[in-house]
């Protein structure tokens, strides 16, 4: 077993200039892929965040809001009578006129826009928490133009744009990942093929003297599976690296401070880190294994 | 030890067979010339019996293998049970003299404290206890070839084959090389022997089996390399 070792040792020096290229373009590929997946995960924890604050909004039209602070009027209470009926919804809370009032105060307190607004400038309204945040658009389609609504909103459009960017953060990485995966794929077969056939009289010798097809090729699959490990450790470096270089700067910025959840160590070291190194390495041997079969007949 | 019935072989690309209805029979412990001008089918024969080639007619035994017939995957236990030893010495270069003869011990899983003993006994056999460090191309042609046949010899194969082994070599060399493939031979190895090398089969005596044109032309107990009248 030792001298499986020496020899796929033997190999990656002999072609060091491919190997480090190899390992590189593994790197890449891996680290695309891990960014990736951490923007899976913070796009996953970022819609945690907002479904559980965002809801439908049933706004009341003018007479009905008029001067009821607990929804007493019927066309309130048949509103909300039928809203919890629905089996979308999980809840419904009526928020009077004076309360959303009182909740404006609040949010802009000692801004100049408190001054502009009065108490009947905003509608009465039932807050509706869904089931099912992503459904929202069914209850706007069944409740706009009833009576005495003045219209619907679903909270989830307005932050919806973030969620598609965050989605297409993920989608454009997966896509090069792909694509870099690809030419790593290509380079690590291509060097097993350069490695093998650089030791061709090498292996013929030992298959003469009685070495199995299995002894003389492991050390090419050994290789391989170096080159994939070295370049999932590297990748997670990157992705450790970009972490506390760009990203926790980033989203601590004001700009996106409290918008995005952050990333933390955990996630790179003990999530995306073990599962770039073994999708590295099973990589790696796959393209190893289909080489040998299909390209190296000794 | 080794039987050939009516064994032909035929390249593809030649229209002429390498080998034509060759039958031949070596009990164990023999030692055999095999002799015959170039292209007189001399190194088929051997490449059939290691199973590089198969024969296309006809059946080849070696011990209790039909080797024809043998699953891919069981040819290296052929080839363990089997030493051979060629004219350009075949020694991986990378290697030290002593890292050779064990490559061949751990190809077949021996221990590592079996190989540390055995491998210093062989190089003690053919004189080259001093040179375990060497490299092959730090060698001369009768060391490198001794040391292929320390590599042939280590695991006690059943059957040893030469193809030309003193073909580069002086006739001195060759010599050294001949009594130490004798010596093999008294350990109970078969040894089978190709050979264009006149003196050293007249001066052995021993059986002589010649091909021509891949026709069995002589088979002579204790021959000598011309027909003996």
């Amino acid at each position: 077993m030792l001298f499986v070792w020496r020899e796929a040792l033997v190999g990656l020096r002999r072609n060091l200039t491919m190997t480090i290229a190899m390992i590189i373009t593994t790197a890449i590929s891996l680290g695309l892929l891990g960014a990736g997946l951490l923007a899976v995960r913070t796009i996953d924890r970022t819609e945690d965040l907002y479904y559980s604050l965002i809801a439908v909004q049933v706004a009341l039209d003018e007479p009905t809001s008029a001067d009821d602070p607990d929804c007493s009027t019927p066309v309130c209470t048949d509103l909300r009578r039928d809203l919890e009926a629905n089996p979308l919804v999980a809840s419904v809370e009526y928020e009077s006129r004076d309360a959303a009032f009182a909740r404006f105060q609040r949010i802009y307190a000692g801004q100049s826009i408190l001054q502009l607004v009065r108490p009947q400038s905003l509608p009465a309204t039932l807050r509706v928490t869904m089931n099912d945040p992503l459904r929202g658009a069914e209850i706007v389609a069944q409740f706009t133009g009833k009576p005495g609504v003045r219209n619907v909103v679903d909270q989830r459009s307005t932050v919806a744009d973030l969620f598609s960017f965050l989605g297409s953060v993920r989608n454009v990485t997966f896509g090069l990942a792909v694509v870099q995966a690809v030419a790593a794929l290509l380079l690590i077969s291509n060097t097993i093929q350069l490695s093998a056939f650089t030791r061709r009289t090498e292996v013929g010798i030992m298959r003469l003297v009685g070495a199995t097809r299995w002894y003389t090729q492991v050390p090419f699959l050994i290789e391989a599976i170096v080159t994939g490990v070295v370049g999932a450790v590297l990748a997670t470096g990157g992705l450790v690296a970009g972490k506390v270089f760009f990203l926790d700067r980033l989203l601590s910025g004001r700009l996106l401070a409290n918008t995005i959840p952050p990333i933390g160590m955990t996630d790179v070291l003990g999530y995306v880190g073990p599962v770039l190194v073994v999708v590295g390495a099973v990589i790696a041997t796959a393209t190893g294994y289909v080489t040998l079969r299909l390209y190296v007949r000794t | 030890m080794i039987r050939l019935e009516n064994v032909s072989k035929v390249y593809p690309t030649s229209t002429r067979p390498a080998l034509d209805d060759v039958s031949v029979e070596v009990e164990r412990g023999e030692f055999v010339f095999l002799i015959g001008p170039s292209g007189s089918g001399k190194s088929t024969l051997l490449r059939l019996l290691l199973r590089e080639d198969l024969p296309t007619g006809g059946s080849v035994w070696v011990a209790n293998w039909n080797v024809g017939r043998l699953a891919r995957r069981r040819v290296p236990r052929l080839r363990q049970r089997m030493g051979c030893v060629f004219q350009d010495f075949r020694l991986l270069a990378n290697k030290t003299v002593a890292e050779n003869v064990a490559f061949a011990l751990e190809v077949i899983g021996k221990p590592r404290h079996t190989i540390r003993t055995v491998v210093p006994e062989v190089l003690d056999m053919v004189n080259l206890a001093g040179k375990a460090d060497r490299m092959p191309a730090e060698l001369s042609g009768g060391e490198a070839q001794r040391v292929a046949i320390a590599r042939a010899f280590v695991n006690r194969p059943l059957v040893l084959l030469a193809d030309e082994p003193t073909g580069n070599l002086d006739p001195e060399t060759s010599t050294g090389i001949m009594t130490l493939l004798e010596r093999i031979n008294r350990t109970g190895t078969t040894v089978l022997m190709a050979t264009h090398d006149r003196q050293i089969v007249d001066s052995m005596r021993r059986r002589v089996v010649e091909l021509s044109s891949g026709k069995l032309a002589r088979d002579d107990d204790r021959g000598v390399y011309g027909v003996v009248r």
